[in-house]
């Protein structure tokens, strides 16, 4: 997607970005070194940090909560050892996802709600554990107690109160 | 010795062969393994990570209080519970320890001091238990295989808050597959990523497979080895399946066997392969069957 300079600038995006944890993104002189060895630079649409941070300097926030390329990072950290300015673009990667997280709910990942149910993001109790003489598992999962116990820990968070209804909570 | 043994969800869900042969190898070094009594999700960089950092903070706390309590340290094996655990708790001991305390972990009467740590299992074998050890403890060999390593980047980087190896040329996984028997060559992408984590494979599967084929030509043609050692769940089940997928596509037409180090380990150390190397989808019979005619 072309960045196009006439569209409507948003003054606070670089804040917001900054509040949720992208505060070295200032740091950025827009070398490139980022994107030179991103996994993700193979594909038709690559990942780049460089060109994400740019987008947030500029304001543009249509366009940013547009793009679903953050996504796509295979968490590396590849980008936040080579950067020269220790801009920690690795940290911007998840900064800028969990500011669309907070503009546009449907990016919330769906697997939070299975942390919620299950505290893991599949089932781990496997039937193959027995075959394999292998000790029952010990994890949230097994343990109704401590299921309760971390649930109501993860209704103290922010994503699970302001998104109660995706959980499976009913308001009090 | 005695350790925490920290799950995650992928090892237990998909592949409990290997929670098998870390347990079994463990315990054949004398090591306690300890389990985590109501352990949950690292969490993983795709989920609180990504929507709500204090909850990711407080999903870490909750995991260090459980390990903390017990009185043991966590190893882990899969290189993205590494990673996220060593940067929680580098995030929790530079200042947000008491404040993640008192809004979450007090909630629910639990606590965390910031005394229990985490470690990759290759630096836990490596650093604390030794190589003597480990090949005091072998009955069979892999004398003659040649293989390769992948070396998770999640347990080199970001080599300021983690890592116990250098993360320009990373050696430990090498030395301890050399003190198996083998001979571990180096080839020209020998530190490339293997693009299985995170949402890449998830939203691009066409490229990521055309990541990892760089990989897995490079090794191929320069070194042609029998099979590939890692020590992450994720490079794994990536490497693995990914392959199966790529020749039914006939991007590739060769097969490259995976292993899990201590899956390797359990069988020199003489543990039945049908327990602790028993799932994949390209097929490893073959390397089995050689160890085991290589009896020391
Ligand atoms: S490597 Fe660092 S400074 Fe260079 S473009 Fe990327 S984030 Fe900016
Ligand atoms: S961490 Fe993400 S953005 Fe950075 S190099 Fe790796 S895949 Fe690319
Ligand atoms: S990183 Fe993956 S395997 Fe590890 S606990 Fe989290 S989701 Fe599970
Ligand atoms: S090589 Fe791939 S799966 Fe393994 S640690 Fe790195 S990103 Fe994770």
């Amino acid at each position: 997607m072309p960045v196009r300079l006439s569209e409507e600038r948003d003054p606070e995006l670089i804040k917001q970005i900054v509040e949720v944890g992208g505060e070295d993104l200032l740091k950025c002189y827009q070398c490139g070194t980022c994107i030179a060895d991103c996994p993700t630079g193979i594909a038709d649409e690559p990942l780049s940090v460089k060109r994400l941070i740019h987008i947030a300097k500029l304001g543009l926030s249509e366009v940013l909560i547009e793009d679903e390329s953050p996504w796509m990072c295979v968490t590396c950290t590849g980008c936040e050892e080579r950067c020269p300015r220790d801009a920690r673009p690795f940290e911007i990667v998840l900064a800028i996802r969990r500011w669309q997280c907070m503009e546009d709910e449907t990016y919330i990942p769906q697997v939070l709600t299975e942390l919620y149910e299950r505290g893991h993001t599949q089932n781990v109790i496997n039937p193959m554990r027995e075959e394999l003489e292998l000790p029952e598992i010990r994890s949230v999962a097994a343990n109704e107690e401590m299921l309760e116990k971390f649930r109501k820990l993860l209704r103290e968070t922010r994503v699970v109160r302001e998104h109660a209804y995706m959980f499976g909570i009913q308001e009090e | 010795m005695k350790v925490g043994l920290f799950l995650g969800c992928n090892m237990p869900a998909l592949r409990p062969d290997t929670e098998k042969a870390i347990r079994i190898s463990l315990s054949s070094l004398g090591v306690e393994v300890v389990d985590l009594e109501g352990a949950a999700c690292c969490p993983a960089y795709g989920t609180f990570w990504s929507a709500d950092e204090e909850a990711a903070l407080a999903v870490s706390a909750w995991n260090y209080s459980i390990a903390e309590k017990a009185g043991v340290d966590m190893i882990v094996q899969c290189g993205s519970c590494y990673s996220t655990l060593k940067v929680g708790r580098y995030k929790l001991v530079n200042g947000k320890l008491q404040e993640i305390n008192e809004k979450f972990l007090s909630k629910v009467g639990m606590k965390y001091e910031g005394k229990s740590d985490t470690k990759h299992i290759t630096d836990f074998m490596y650093n604390d238990i030794g190589i003597d050890k480990i090949r005091e403890s072998l009955k069979y060999s892999m004398e003659g295989l040649k293989a390769v390593v992948q070396v998770p980047c999640h347990t080199i980087r970001p080599s300021n808050i983690l890592g116990f190896d250098d993360p320009e040329n990373p050696v430990v996984l090498k030395n301890l597959t050399r003190a198996l028997g083998a001979e571990v060559p180096t080839f020209t992408r020998d530190k490339q990523c293997c693009g299985g984590a995170g949402g890449y494979a998830r939203s691009n599967r066409k490229a990521a497979m055309e990541f990892l084929k760089l990989k897995l030509d490079s090794m191929k043609e320069e070194v042609d080895p029998d099979c590939i050692v890692v020590s992450c769940i994720t490079c794994l089940m990536w490497m693995d399946e990914a392959q199966d997928e790529m020749r039914k596509l006939g991007m590739i037409d060769y097969s490259i066997p995976v292993f899990d180090y201590n899956q390797l380990l359990a069988i020199c150390q003489g543990h039945d392969p049908k327990k602790v190397a028993r799932i994949a989808a390209t097929p490893r019979d073959e390397v089995i069957q050689r160890i085991l005619e290589n009896k020391i």
